[in-house]
């Protein structure tokens, strides 16, 4: 009985990686007879996981295709890329702000030949292509915004508008706190120290009309009167949220939306499906999504556009061909088919049911694409530093934004952005 | 021993020790005196993706005929030590770069200050704890029927034996927002939001710590209990000696050198202090030394900088170390 057990655990495992011999369902990539063995990279979240599946299918013959899954896929594409030697990764799945880091220091390989040889077998489409001056330099595939979450049948009950701005959103958790007294916190939102509670900071302060840097420069200029601004707004919701909301993360608001333990919060679009879990959520079709509201009104909607995509380094430029396909097969039309509600996918044959509108939904508000400039990620961290003491009123906002300005200076200098003889 | 066979005895070792220790650490202080940056230059570019054209002004790397980046790499001294330090008062104090009148003086915190005290704070409070908690342990243990042993010293091992990052996220998912013990203390009438406050927040980590670390004290000190002269203990009970008695004249004085030992070992690890504070808090109230050295390293993404905290942490390990290294000396040279 043991044995019959393992046989088939063996079999269906084999079949899933790719092992067992196919004819009709055979991949690209092994028809191609590619010879090498490639490592790729990428962050370990679900999407992932099924990306990886798809391009160690690729696996057999001459060749071996190796994915590593990291929470600390920046860490390791950043100093993989810099490397005065060849990359140990053949390609990584980076972010917008990360790619915006590698192209900044000239560490991407560009990919146009490539495209230009291979986009029409696998399908390629112009939006994928992420473009600099016109050379192809990643393949995007997946999208994300933050969005509104909130409970329809709680805001149809009391009769609360959609907010469209902050001060909307507060007038409905107050309401909200009064007509259900199950809900004692009515707001959750990703306010975890350090890059969540940056990444809030960001999205909030260009819809308040804020600017992080002074334009065509690495000088610093978030530390205005819309960024103080910005941290009173940020400070107004406390009451509203867990007094454990400065240690929140996606995983935690996630849960309690899921739960009913809140009606509404700005998060990621790409959990957005979870609601609908049934093995985790307690509010299945109880959840809808709006564009996340503005700052101030008049504003645009306090979110941020990013993209995910795969990157080839310049130091590692041996096996480019062999990787670009098993890339392309990773991102065809039939992976995307197959893993379709996991993400919010960039091919056109991707179908979004409902809890796949949020990109539309920002960008409809007037979302933008989030950041690219190279400085950006130092100044990104220096906030989400001095952010949960000045919201809890522990430092002066002013005080704790200026501190944050002067240490970023003193970041970018070191990094070479700012050019002033330190360091 | 003769000069060649000890050579022969001790030449792996020390090598091996030259290679994995002393070599790293050159590297690291070399490191952390040098600094290289790309040689960037202002561009406008036109970019396009998924979400359209627009046109960026960036900065972005020089490059050679190759297409690699041009470096400037340089000696830069004590600079790094200075900045991590915040003795370089014309960039910590924000005077340069003010768009508004408020935001012009900055306030003075300095990072790694507030750091330090944190560290210091865990490695002060954990400390006696684990010491008395242990030996607490191993003297329980001790009396326990044979039978039982096995089972309660596995038991009491598993916090020491799971990884850090999967202790810390059990402790962080039993104290969050409906918890079991949020809940439980709910049922009492008392509610506490542990990750809310200062004073809460640090006290989860350094509950952790204790948690975390106590069974290895244990396990040192049941096992030095096994090795405590029987004879002598019968003589302390012939002569009258009361168990408290037995305890401070014999047990004690023989465990001294394990307390040393445990104690030494546990100054070491708690100054180095870093998944409780990455996984509990993310340095929200709790900012320590070695999570500083993690942040300049992941955020800034600056290896130079980030020796240079690696070296303060090492200096600062070093200057806690001392009286109890200035103590086992003077033993080792009355000894001899």
């Amino acid at each position: 009985m043991r044995r019959r057990n393992l046989l088939q655990a063996a079999l269906s495992s084999g079949l899933a990686s790719g092992v067992m011999p196919s004819n009709a369902t055979e991949p690209l990539c092994r028809k191609a007879g590619l010879q090498a063995r490639l490592e790729l990279v990428a962050n370990s979240f679900p999407v992932m996981q099924h990306l990886a599946k798809i391009a160690t299918g690729c696996n057999g013959g001459d060749l071996q295709v190796n994915f590593k899954l990291t929470p600390r896929v920046k860490y390791e594409v950043e100093t993989a890329f810099a490397s005065a030697g060849k990359s140990p990764f053949d390609a990584a799945v980076v972010s917008a702000g990360v790619f915006s880091d590698l192209y900044a220091r000239s560490q991407i390989y560009p990919l146009t030949d490539l495209v230009r040889k291979y986009g029409a077998r696998y399908q390629l489409e112009e939006r994928m292509l992420v473009r600099m001056d016109g050379e192809v330099m990643a393949i995007a595939f997946m999208q994300n915004t933050q969005n509104l979450y909130y409970r329809r049948d709680l805001f149809e009950r009391h009769r609360i508008a959609i907010p469209a701005t902050y001060d909307q959103m507060l007038q409905a958790a107050k309401l909200l706190r009064v007509k259900e007294p199950g809900i004692a916190n009515p707001i959750a939102q990703t306010f975890a120290q350090g890059w969540d509670l940056a990444t809030e900071f960001t999205n909030l302060l260009f819809s308040m009309g804020g600017r992080f840097f002074i334009p065509g420069s690495a000088e610093p200029a978030f530390h205005s009167s819309e960024g103080v601004s910005t941290v009173a707004l940020m400070r107004s919701l406390l009451p509203y949220m867990s007094p454990n909301a400065l240690s929140s993360n996606s995983d935690d608001v996630m849960n309690q939306l899921q739960q009913g333990r809140a009606a509404m919060g700005v998060l990621w679009a790409s959990r957005a499906a979870r609601m609908d879990d049934p093995s985790a959520s307690r509010v299945i079709g109880l959840i809808d999504f709006a564009a996340a509201p503005a700052a101030r009104l008049g504003g645009t909607s306090a979110a941020h556009l990013w993209w995910d995509g795969v990157v080839l380094p310049r130091n590692g430029p041996a096996q480019r061909e062999a990787t670009f396909q098993v890339l392309m097969e990773m991102l065809s039309a039939d992976s995307v088919a197959a893993g379709n509600d996991l993400t919010i996918w960039v091919r056109g044959n991707y179908k979004p049911g409902r809890t796949g509108v949020g990109v539309e939904l920002a960008m409809a508000g007037g979302a933008k694409t989030w950041p690219a400039e190279p400085f950006f990620t130092l100044a990104h961290a220096q906030v989400g530093k001095v952010l949960a003491d000045a919201i809890k009123g522990i430092r002066d906002p002013a005080q704790a934004l200026a501190g944050a300005a002067a240490s970023y200076r003193l970041a970018a200098i070191e990094k070479g952005y700012i050019r002033e003889g330190h360091a | 021993m003769k000069r060649k066979s000890f050579l022969q005895f001790s030449a792996p070792s020390l090598l091996l020790m030259l290679a994995l220790l002393a070599f790293p650490m050159l590297m690291t202080l070399w490191l952390s005196v040098c600094n290289c940056t790309p040689q960037m230059a202002l561009v406008t570019v036109q970019q396009t993706g998924p979400f359209g054209a627009t046109t960026v002004t960036t900065q972005r790397a020089k490059v050679d005929a190759t297409g690699r980046a041009l470096l400037d790499c340089s000696f830069v001294g004590l600079n790094f030590y200075r900045n991590i330090l915040g003795m370089d008062k014309s960039n910590a104090n924000g005077n340069e770069t003010s768009p508004t009148k408020q935001g012009s003086a900055g306030d003075g915190y300095n990072e790694f200050i507030g750091a330090l005290r944190f560290t210091l704070l865990y490695t002060i409070l954990t400390t006696p704890f684990i010491l008395v908690g242990g030996l607490a342990m191993a003297l329980a243990m001790n009396h326990v029927t044979h039978r039982l042993k096995g089972l309660f010293i596995a038991a009491s091992l598993l916090p020491f034996i799971i990884t850090p990052v999967v202790g810390a996220l059990s402790i962080k998912w039993l104290f969050r927002d409906d918890g079991l013990v949020p809940y439980l203390l709910q049922q009492v009438g008392i509610q506490v939001f542990w990750m809310a406050q200062a004073w809460s927040a640090q006290l989860l980590v350094i509950f952790y710590g204790i948690w975390h670390v106590m069974p290895f004290a244990f396990i040192v000190f049941y096992a030095g209990l096994q090795g405590v002269p029987q004879d002598s203990l019968e003589a302390a009970r012939l002569d009258g000696a009361s168990r408290w008695q037995q305890f401070r004249y014999v047990t004690l004085p023989h465990l001294a050198s394990l307390l040393v030992f445990v104690t030494l070992i546990h100054l070491m690890d708690a100054y180095r202090v870093f998944e409780p504070v990455l996984v509990l808090t993310r340095g929200a109230f709790t900012t320590s030394v070695q999570y500083l050295t993690y942040a300049v390293l992941l955020e800034e993404n600056n290896a130079y900088k980030a020796s240079a905290a690696a070296i303060l942490t090492l200096i600062g390990i070093g200057v806690l170390l001392i009286p109890l290294l200035r103590r086992t000396w003077r033993e080792q040279r009355g000894s001899d």
